[in-house]
């Protein structure tokens, strides 16, 4: 059986079907998603709690990582997906027609599945979001870059290098610079896209101890193939099975005594 | 076991020989590719390589022959094998140079009377004239009459008198000449003599053929010329009849002696170096140039340059040799000449080359008298008692490193100028291989097809791989690249034939057009911005790039038709006077212009095509990446797409500018080929591509312009080979900074 870690265990459990306004970052509402003809979520309701980890499992094409991309509408770029249903970010509702793309995806960060930095310098890869909103000012640039890789653990092993290219940096260290990159505009949400699935063991980790450290800033939603990592990381864990939200729960619950046979199965690992 | 090991390597033996077949047939594919380069290289340099070879010379023989008094004149026959020498005593003698009778004398010719002044016209006319002291001048020239008996050369020296061989009376008085020229065409002669008390005087002759007998008759009409000088030292008469020089000393006296009945004198002028005297002045082939040599060694190079109006003799080039001045020899149809000097040395000079080819000791005794031949091969000096013939190798006097690149002063020019003028009608033409006005219209050409093409290419590759959707672009990208395909002979044909008198007849309107596009495009796309949401979506996708059509369409109906009223209005009816009248730009109908549009419209495929695939090929998580950080789609294209793709971008502009600069059929055709330098966009050009697809068919194998037009085809791909060298070199720079995972 998988092994919860103590904090996660520990904490408070929410009841998660009641969550007031204040406690909820994002409610999901009847969310189908077709591509083309064909439909990949199926009426998906849930309600994210503010500053927690909530991890989202699944077999492949389970729907996890479209339903992460509905979040801060990335699945806009394919030009046949179509979307019905809501998803309200503390409260607005992100497919209202006054909602700004830019603007959503500011408050909305994201981290892919393969580190993605851009070929310039680490310190133009962080300050990236930041120049985008015209900001100039050189100290408030600095400091950003030093909080955010801070946030981001890396500080220490790039200090000395800052304006050195961001290729020269290996797997881990460029996914903790896109972490950082994600942090530095200060979002409010931050998704991660199976973010160590590219990662060697030891990077993982220092990934997922990050992870514990960047919700008590940020609501962190997390999809992974890697049911240990889920167990590991959130608060809350998601099972998800051909686009259909199976089960939801704390973690502990889910991976100790889930209410359904097809998360058992999955979670024992009959399938997936 | 053993059984299994012998059987797997029976299929590895299989893939082992696939295996190397493939290795050695792409390896000898690549080597042969770097060969066949490499062999166009070294062939381009085998027959570009001699015009960089100095002079040469040679000795062929030696012959005794026996003196009878001083040399006056000495020459060969172009075959190099019969001389003739004129001397003091009026004796005219062929020696054989060549066979048995090698040194013997094959005619000799004793003229009438007692020598006091001799004199012969320019190489190429070959005639000599002799004053008597009985103040008679004798005219001859030295023919060769070639046969073909039993199938072999034979040659048939004889001498023959231009003017009857009867004497020609200058002085009636019956004083003796002291010194005289003579030149002639075919129906005018001059002669300028010094008669015995000291007066210079012209006589033109005037030939008039009588219809019945066709007997020549010539009428002489005389005249003493004004303000001479007492002591005249040489006499140069220009064959044209137009001008005179005495020189006096160190100085020159130059008579206009055009009409006979009004001859002046125009100016005196000083010819020596400073602290030199003058020995001897000799008028260069074309009778141009005049070549001063003095009794310090150096040779001065003066002609006539039109300056604030007035044509003035001015020194233009000075050459070096390494004792005073005894002969000069100038060559038959080059601008090059000969010396000897007192210390034995030959020199072999060429005035456009500014240059001096050959400096070589003949001899310790003191030479005589020096000959080139008139095929410019062999050389013949005269020491007392010997005549030695050389073997003259010097076939490109005219091509070197200065007359190629730099300013050259050649006869006529107000200054010096680069200049490329190859062919003329005239012998004795000077050759203008100046490569600087050719290579500059190829990079001016280049220059402004780039500046039409790329714009337009990269715009069209960003939008086409960055914004417009996949069916759409599935049928754009083709449709573009075919282009490619489309004979660059049609595309210059329609530029020449088509465009160039369109550009020309609706000038205001072409400017307007090529100003109004940007702005149009611009235009519709902020009203476009602004107009309401709902009719922004209603537009299907791919659609966008269709609203732009109607827009280019107007803009480009607007321009020609407000072509005219502006030209009225602003120009006063004609933009071509008003440009060339009030601006004092001058106006070609096939100008860089039609250059541009017609050579950027060749290259516009080969920048869009290499460009899109490389904005194309920019990973879709870079740009999700900038996206799900909040950027716009714009602000994602500058900051991280064109940024990526800057490696692929900058090859397909080199690749475009590569093209451009090797461009043949469009230049050729639209660009009136003249070697201007200049960069007005109104003014045409030649390329070095054209200029070789022009001259080649012409130019005779191996003559200095044919070499000088393989020099221009390795400029042309050394010119390439660099632009493609930086271009590898600054992508490979470029991709190690951007490149992506």
């Amino acid at each position: 059986m998988i092994s919860v870690s103590p904090t996660t265990a520990n904490a408070q459990a929410l009841d998660l079907a009641n969550l007031t306004e204040a406690q909820t970052a994002l409610e999901i509402k009847d969310l189908n998603l077709y591509y083309g003809s064909k439909q990949a979520l199926f009426d998906v309701s849930m309600k994210i709690p503010k500053g927690q980890v909530t991890a989202f499992i699944g077999p492949s094409g389970c729907g996890k990582s479209t339903l992460l991309r509905c979040i801060n509408r990335m699945n806009d770029l394919v030009d046949i997906c179509r979307i019905e249903g809501q998803i309200d970010l503390h409260g607005t509702n992100i497919y209202g027609r006054s909602v700004d793309v830019a603007a959503l995806r500011r408050r909305v960060g994201m981290v892919f599945q393969r580190p993605n930095p851009f070929p310039k310098s680490i310190y133009e890869n962080v300050v990236y979001g930041l120049r985008l909103q015209g900001i100039k000012d050189r100290r408030v640039l600095d400091e950003a870059v030093e909080r955010s890789l801070r946030g981001a653990a890396l500080w220490d092993e790039v200090k000395d290098r800052l304006h050195d290219n961001a290729f020269g940096l290996s797997g881990g260290q460029q996914q903790r610079l896109v972490i950082a990159r994600a942090i530095a505009i200060e979002p409010e949400v931050l998704l991660l896209d199976e973010p160590t699935s590219a990662l060697d063991p030891i990077s993982t980790l220092v990934i997922e101890e990050l992870i514990n450290e960047l919700k008590s800033k940020y609501t962190v939603v997390i999809v992974t193939h890697n049911m240990q990592q889920a167990a590991r990381v959130s608060d809350q864990t998601a099972f998800m099975y051909m686009g259909e939200l199976i089960e939801y729960a704390d973690t502990n619950t889910l991976f100790t005594t889930p209410s359904l046979k097809k998360t058992e199965d999955y979670i024992t690992g009959r399938y997936g | 076991m053993a059984e299994e090991f012998s059987l797997s390597l029976a299929g590895s033996r299989k893939r082992l020989v696939t295996d190397k077949l493939a290795k050695y047939g792409v390896t000898t594919g690549a080597i042969l590719v770097l060969t066949a380069l490499l062999l166009i290289f070294v062939y381009l340099l085998y027959v570009v390589q001699p015009i960089f070879e100095s002079a040469d010379i040679e000795k062929q023989t030696t012959l005794n022959v026996q003196s009878q008094g001083k040399t006056l004149a000495l020459g060969m026959e172009e075959q190099n094998e019969i001389a003739y020498r004129m001397t003091d005593t009026g004796l005219v003698e062929f020696i054989a140079l060549k066979g048995e009778s090698a040194g013997s004398v094959i005619l000799q010719n004793q003229l009438a009377g007692n020598v006091t002044a001799f004199s012969q016209t320019i190489p190429s006319k070959g005639m000599m004239v002799y004053g008597f002291d009985d103040g008679t001048i004798q005219i001859i020239h030295p023919d060769f009459e070639v046969s073909y008996p039993n199938n072999q050369r034979f040659i048939e020296p004889s001498v023959s008198y231009p003017l009857g061989e009867s004497h020609l009376t200058i002085d009636e008085s019956g004083g003796e000449i002291k010194n005289l020229a003579f030149e002639m065409s075919d129906e005018q002669a001059g002669i300028a003599a010094v008669m015995a008390d000291g007066s210079t005087v012209f006589m033109a002759l005037t030939a008039e053929q009588n219809m019945m007998t066709e007997e020549v008759t010539w009428t002489q009409v005389s005249t003493v010329l004004p303000d001479a000088p007492a002591q005249v030292d040489q006499i140069l008469l220009l064959p044209n009849l137009r001008n005179l020089y005495l020189r006096s000393g160190n100085r020159l006296a130059i008579y206009d002696i055009s009409d006979v009945d009004d001859v002046s004198l125009t100016s005196i002028i000083d010819i020596n170096a400073t602290g030199a005297n003058v020995t001897k002045v000799r008028l260069l082939t074309g009778a141009s140039s005049l070549i001063v040599g003095n009794d310090s060694g150096e040779i001065s190079q003066w002609f006539e340059v039109v300056k604030d109006g007035s044509r003035k003799l001015t020194l233009i080039r000075e050459f070096k040799a390494e004792a005073g001045i005894i002969d000069i020899a100038p060559e038959f149809f080059r601008k090059g000449f000969l010396t000897l000097d007192e210390e034995g040395y030959l020199g072999i000079f060429h005035t456009t080359g500014d240059t001096r080819l050959l400096s070589e000791k003949l001899s310790d005794k003191p030479l005589e008298a020096v000959a080139i031949s008139p095929r410019a091969n062999a050389i013949l000096v005269e020491e007392p008692g010997v005549l030695s013939l050389y073997h003259l190798d010097n076939e490109h006097p005219e091509v070197t490193w200065s007359a190629l690149w730099q300013e050259v002063w050649y006869e006529g020019y107000p200054e010096p100028d680069y200049v490329w003028q190859s062919t003329s009608a005239s012998d004795e033409f000077e050759p203008k291989l100046s490569l600087v006005p050719i290579s500059f219209g190829t990079i001016k050409a280049a220059f402004y097809a780039m500046l039409f093409a790329v714009p337009i290419a990269l715009a069209g590759a960003i939008y086409t791989a960055y914004f417009m959707s996949a069916p759409v672009r599935s049928i754009v990208k083709p449709t573009v690249e075919l282009m490619e395909a489309l004979p660059t002979v049609i595309l210059g044909f329609l530029a020449g034939l088509w465009l160039a008198p369109i550009v020309e007849e609706n000038l205001p309107g072409m400017v307007m057009l090529i100003l109004g596009l940007p702005i149009g495009v611009l235009l519709a796309a902020f009203i476009w911005h602004n107009l309401p949401k709902s009719i922004k979506q209603a537009t299907p996708e791919g659609a966008h790039s269709l609203i732009l059509i109607p827009v280019v369409i107007l803009v480009g109906y607007a321009a020609f038709s407000l072509s005219t009223p502006v030209e009225y209005w602003l120009f006063g009816g004609d933009a071509r006077k008003f440009l060339t009248n009030e601006l004092g730009v001058d106006f070609d109908q096939r100008n860089s212009l039609v250059v541009g549009i017609a050579m950027g419209f060749a290259v516009i495929p080969t920048i869009y095509s290499i460009a899109e695939d490389a904005v194309f090929s920019v990973p879709k998580h870079l740009t999700n990446g900038s996206l799900a950080l909040g950027a716009t789609t714009w602000q994602t294209l500058v900051r991280v797409v064109i940024l990526t793709a800057s490696p692929g971008i900058f090859s397909a502009v080199m690749m475009g500018l590569g093209r451009a600069v090797g461009e043949t059929m469009i230049v050729l055709m639209a660009t009136g080929n003249t070697p201007l330098m200049d960069w007005s966009i109104f003014q045409g050009m030649r390329t070095l591509a054209a200029n070789i697809a022009v001259e080649m068919p012409e130019s005779e194998v191996g003559s200095s312009h044919y070499r000088v037009l393989f020099l221009a085809a390795f400029v042309l791909f050394v010119f390439t080979f660099c632009f493609n060298t930086v271009a590898e070199f600054v992508r490979q720079r470029l991709r190690e900074k951007y490149s992506s995972l």
